[in-house]
């Protein structure tokens, strides 16, 4: 409960104002509600004494002019709830949001998305639920309780005495029926869940079961099934339902005690016949919060649940941190010293060295599971390695500021994720500082400028959802854009594997050409082709270098990997399976030379 | 059929426990005035106006009475509505199932397994709320009605000063309430598109953090969730003006009845304290029928889609088979399931003439089909992926319907595919087989009550190791909450249960995709041992083509050669690449 307090104070602090104008329309709407039975007694009185026209007109003046300050009061508290609420946590969300980025690629890589939609968005709101809704609520019936036995207790002791017992009684017993009701709907909730998956996996197997004549007895197990829910989920319907019953069965006992107690006053001169009406209507006041009351606590315990998890996310693992030092904006060598990483029990790879100078290309070869992929997220440090080090210009990667690696280590991979916004907001990331002339300058680089221009809305057509609207080779080609505008020092690319259409083909092919210009390069090459350009080759195998050196003289060599994948075929279609036969082929002449 | 039709026809089903709910509820809805008379009486006995001659305490006792009486009608009520309720809810979701499951014809489902599952809940759900609507209409119609005529009885000039403007000004609240949607729906969009962001974002953490573009991307969630704010803001803030102006309504009602009230009785006129107070309790809910009635209506569009969209689920069915009357017994004793075997003609020949089905909107399927087979056949069907050999046995099997051709069955034509080809005419193995959420004998037998065939089928579909693997033998739990079986293990629990039924004619459809080397050996041997059983399968793997007795090679949905393997080798090119590629 103090975590919630903290969490909450911390970020309504900034709307503090509001939330005084909220305690004040609350308090107020709270105090005049009270007040409003008062007149209603006064005109009975009156009317009762014989009082004269104008003055009970007065009166009802007066009331109506109450009741409307009352609703404006309520709804203006309904209003700064509802808007202090969203802004305190659109701050938590926007925070949570930005810290969980940071959180190490490690964690994001096993996280579905809709998860993290539920951690950033859901849990955040039902914080937002829980305190518009239940605290503001709950705080307002308290207070309108209490109030009502205060004015109660002012008019006869015996009456707020019988009713501060009454509304105990009632909050116990209300909240204990409450708790008898949440075991068996729980049980319905699984077995209303248990029907829908039986439904659900028998129509997945709808030709299994037809076309082997087990209809019928599909529907006998459909019977035996609802009979159980028929009776349980009545049963669980009966004790939500006794929940009506208790409150009633309360309430009216609270009334019979209230008129029963103001006719006896009545009738003992102790108090007016208004006064009885008062007690009256004090005690129907009563109905609605204290079944809120009764009600809510549950809801309590669904919010704490929520931050529990916003905690956790906020202490998740942020092993990537940034160094102090700053790289230099200029093609940057690339130097891996053994590097190792180590990732379940597996060693991925198993001390990597090689060196490319500045402007530089490497055309990277190996089968799945080579380490390849690896080893380019540890070049543009999305992990640490965890035995050896990568250097740029020299420059241990962890001792190098973030903000200076992401600048210069540009990585575009075979996925490329657009979001629902403009082209311009898809290619920089939303980054309002990026000048308009800097990205058509990309665009042109990358042969797009036309395109784009050809486009009605041209920089601001809206993509559709997770971009679509894009064909899959301008997505491509989008990534490029993406890479482009960093101007990076390093480009680190791997080449999308499957086909795109042969014009788009030719335009990627020239996007790769002048990305690598006068930049140092590393490339995951699926075909040949694509190698034929590159200064050196590395293949990797099983987290080894198995081969390494400059491209025209591993090409003329006959033994090396590298010249007999160039024999294996022209038009290379699956790369992986050739390095597969060569893997094999090289071991069995290892084998046959011990 | 009309939402209306439809409407009646469910409620003749429980004819009775709907009248009884519906008198039960209008009891239950009227009590309350009762409450506010004697109250009045009350009142007006200790104002010294009595109209009746009872004393306040035996008021008081009546009125305990009355709260006493309520409490009983609700139990009564609420138990008649529960079982009536959940009654149509098991009633529904079985008419449905059972269309599904067992009437004959072709089968395809027009939405996925969790889509149909949406309308299982979400349509039955409104149809149900609906005719809660008629269940309680009756009662808030009393009410409304008889409160008015009490007002009225009491004080025509004050219940008419008091009323109309009350039901005028819910009138209007009605009317505006279609503009405020506009305002619900841009909010909830501006969450979705809250909700998109984040999903996206996260989606492509890896480019925006090798972007860096953290920062950036925080500072749009703000935009976004900045507008939801607004949005939802709005939202609340048009609740609550029509909540305001609601309750309002009632309070300037009170307003004009204390301003009436006192001009009556300034007149020394017969309006009373007791009057006053009835006139307070009764007026807030006085137009609640109003409201009732509205949100009824809006219930009846909603259940009108609903029947819409299951009539559409339901491809083919019978007019009002949602509403279809079979007895439903959800209570007292269940007999347990007997398996019939029906009576079937014992295959001799199987004859395929021009057979051809087309995919709505697509060219793939399969064309002008012709075959044969013989009693002991063993015929192999094969092609490259997509060439139409599953579409092939789906529409033999009347999973699929036919456009054009026939099939005859020792020289009879069959009329409904989909009812014939089932034990013991035939039994089927689907490529992708689906185990279900029960044991792994229960799933081999699928309601053949007869256990002895359990065992031969899974020594058949060569499972004895992996039955002697499982703890619990036959009676492990499979599936989604069970143990958790290979691919292999699946297919050959799908293929005992294929085994188990005993058919004529075993169709199966790639069988060994999952299974090794040894086990799919392994198991073309039983398939051959066993019982002389004719096969048509579609495979192409070695073990089963050289097993065959007939081989149709199909390219593009058509039959481009028949023959044994031998000849095709020969003959086909189609043959050969097949033959080269296992």
């Amino acid at each position: 409960m103090s975590n919630y307090i903290s969490l909450l104070a911390r970020y309504l602090r900034p709307h503090v104002l509001r939330v005084v104008l909220l305690c004040v329309c609350l308090f107020g709407a709270i105090g005049l509600t009270l007040f409003i039975p008062q007149t209603v007694r006064s005109f009975i009185d009156l009317a009762t004494g014989g009082g004269g026209m104008n003055d009970l007109i007065r009166l009802a003046l007066t009331y109506l002019g109450l009741t409307f300050l009352t609703q404006l009061l309520s709804a203006g508290s309904a209003y700064l709830s509802t808007d202090v609420g969203w802004r305190a946590t659109n701050l938590l969300r926007a925070d949570l949001f930005r810290q969980t980025l940071d959180l190490d690629m490690a964690y994001h890589k096993d996280r579905m998305p809709g998860e993290m939609i539920e951690r950033v968005d859901g849990d955040v709101s039902s914080i937002f639920n829980f305190f518009a809704q239940f605290f503001i609520r709950i705080s307002a019936a308290f207070l309108l309780v209490i109030g009502t036995l205060v004015m109660l207790w002012r008019e006869n002791w015996l009456v707020g005495l019988s009713l501060t017992i009454f509304a105990i009684c009632a909050i116990a017993v209300l909240h204990w029926r409450r708790g008898i009701a949440v075991g068996p709907t729980k049980q319905e909730r699984e077995l209303t869940a248990r029907i829908f998956g039986f439904i659900e996996e028998r129509l997945s197997g709808l030709d299994d079961i037809r076309a082997n004549g087990a209809g019928r007895y599909v529907m006998h197990r459909f019977l035996e099934l609802q009979r159980d829910w028929f009776a349980k989920a009545t049963r669980a319907n009966w004790l939500r339902g006794s929940i009506w019953f208790w409150t009633n069965l309360f309430f009216a006992i609270g009334y019979i005690m209230v008129l029963g107690l103001g006719v006896w006053l009545h009738l003992s001169g102790v108090v007016t016949l208004g006064t009885v009406y008062l007690f009256f209507s004090y005690m129907s006041m009563l109905e609605s919060p204290l079944e809120q009351i009764a009600s809510q606590l549950q809801e309590f315990q669904r919010s704490a649940a929520g931050i529990n998890r916003v905690r956790e996310l906020m202490n998740g693992p942020r092993t990537i941190v940034s160094g102090e030092r700053t790289l230099a904006r200029q093609p940057h060598s690339i130097e891996f010293e053994e590097v190792r990483f180590r990732y379940l029990e597996q060693d991925v790879l198993k001390g990597l060295s090689f060196f490319l100078k500045p402007e530089e290309t490497l055309g990277l070869l190996g089968r799945t599971g080579s380490g390849k992929t690896t080893m380019i997220r540890l070049a543009s440090r999305l992990y640490d390695p965890t035995g050896g080090r990568i250097l740029i210009d020299g420059v241990d990667l962890r001792d190098a500021h973030l903000r200076d690696v992401r600048r210069s280590v540009a990585l575009v991979t075979q996925d490329v994720h657009l979001f629902c916004g403009t082209i311009r907001d898809n290619l920089t990331f939303f980054n309002s500082s990026v000048s308009d002339e800097c990205i058509l300058e990309v665009l042109d680089e990358l042969s797009l400028r036309s395109w784009i221009e050809e486009l009605p809305e041209k920089l601001d057509t809206m993509l559709g959802p997770s971009g679509s609207g894009l064909s899959a080779g301008q997505s491509q080609l989008l990534a490029f854009g993406r890479a482009f505008l960093r101007d990076p020092g390093i480009v680190i690319l791997d080449e999308p594997s499957s086909r795109i259409d042969p014009a788009t083909e030719r335009l990627v092919t020239r996007a790769v050409d002048r990305l690598l210009k006068d930049r140092t390069g590393i490339i995951i090459a699926h075909r040949l082709a694509t190698v034929a350009r590159v200064d050196k080759i590395m293949v990797l195998a099983d987290g080894n270098i198995v081969e390494y050196g400059l491209r025209e003289v591993l090409a003329r060599d006959p033994d090396s990997r590298y010249s007999m994948l160039l024999r294996l075929s022209a038009e290379a279609t699956n790369l992986d399976e050739q390095l597969e036969h060569i893997e094999s082929v090289s071991l069995v002449e290892q084998v046959e030379i011990i | 059929m009309t939402t209306t039709q439809y409407l009646l026809r469910l409620i003749a089903w429980r004819r009775g426990e709907f009248v009884k709910n519906c008198f039960a509820w209008t009891l239950f809805h009227l009590l309350p005035l009762t409450y506010a008379l004697v109250i009045k009486a009350i009142f007006d006995t200790l104002s010294g106006r009595a109209t009746i001659g009872l004393n306040p305490w035996t008021l008081i006792a009546i009125l305990a009475s009355a709260y006493v009486l309520r409490l009983g009608n609700f139990v009564w009520c609420f138990q008649l509505f529960s079982h009536y309720n959940y009654t149509l809810y098991a009633f529904l979701r079985r008419n449905l199932l059972d269309y599904l499951m067992t009437a004959g014809g072709a089968r395809i489902l027009p939405e996925s397994p969790s889509g149909a599952v949406t309308r299982f809940r979400d349509d039955i759900s409104d149809i149900n709320l609906y005719i809660e609507r008629w269940v309680d209409v009756w009662g808030n119609l009393a009410y409304s009605i008889f409160a008015i005529a009490l007002l009225f009885w009491i004080d025509p000039v004050i219940a008419g000063l008091v009323c109309l403007p009350l039901f005028g000004g819910t009138l209007v609240i009605r009317l505006l309430q279609n503009n405020i949607r506009k305002f619900r729906l841009q909010w909830l969009e501006a969450t979705s598109r809250v909700t998109d962001f984040i999903g996206e974002a996260f989606a492509a953490v890896q480019a925006v953090k090798v972007a860096g573009e953290e920062d950036a991307m925080t500072e749009r969630l703000r935009v976004l969730g900045h507008e939801r704010r607004k949005r939802a803001v709005i939202d609340v803030l048009l609740m609550e003006m029509i909540r305001a102006f609601n309750n309002g309504l009632v309070y300037v009602g009170i307003g004009l009845l204390l301003t009436g009230a006192a001009w009556k009785m300034g007149r020394g006129n017969s309006f009373s304290i007791g009057d006053l107070v009835v006139f307070i309790q009764i007026l807030p809910r006085v137009t609640q029928v109003m409201t009732f009635i509205g949100g009824m209506m809006a219930q009846q569009k909603r259940a009108g889609v609903a029947i819409e969209r299951l009539e559409k689920l339901l491809v083919n069915a019978p007019e009002g088979q949602i509403v279809n009357p079979a007895p439903l017994v959800l209570t007292g004793p269940l007999s347990s399931f007997v398996s019939s075997r029906p009576e079937g003609v014992r295959l001799e020949t199987l004859e395929v003439v021009g057979l051809s089905f087309q995919y709505p909107g697509a060219t793939a399927g399969i064309e002008g089909l012709n075959f044969s087979l013989r009693r002991g056949d063993f015929v192999v069907i094969t092609g490259r992926i997509g060439s139409g050999k599953t579409t092939l046995l789906r529409v033999l099997l009347g999973l699929l319907p036919k456009t054009a051709g026939k099939v005859l069955w020792n020289g009879q034509q069959v009329e409904d595919l989909a009812s014939f080809f089932r034990p013991p005419h035939s039994s089927y193995t689907a490529q992708i087989p689906r185990l279900f959420s029960e044991t792994l004998g229960d799933n081999v037998l699928l309601g053949d009550t007869h256990d002895d065939h359990l065992l031969p089928a899974l020594k058949y579909a060569a499972m004895e190791t992996d039955l002697a693997a499982l703890e619990n033998g036959v009676g492990t739990m499979v599936g989604a909450r069970g143990v958790k079986l290979s691919g292999g293990q699946v297919q050959r629990v799908s293929a005992a249960r294929m085994f188990a039924r005993g058919a004529d004619l075993m169709i199966f459809d790639d069988l060994s995709s999952a299974l090794d080397v040894a086990t799919e050996k392994q198991l073309w041997q039983s398939l051959l041992s066993g019982p002389k059983t004719t096969c048509l399968v579609v495979s192409h793997r070695r073990p089963a083509l050289l097993r065959a007795t007939q081989i149709l090679v199909l390219e593009n949905g058509r039959l481009t050669a028949r023959g044994t393997l031998n000849e095709l080798l020969a003959t086909c090119p189609e043959m050969r690449r097949i033959w080269d590629e296992d």
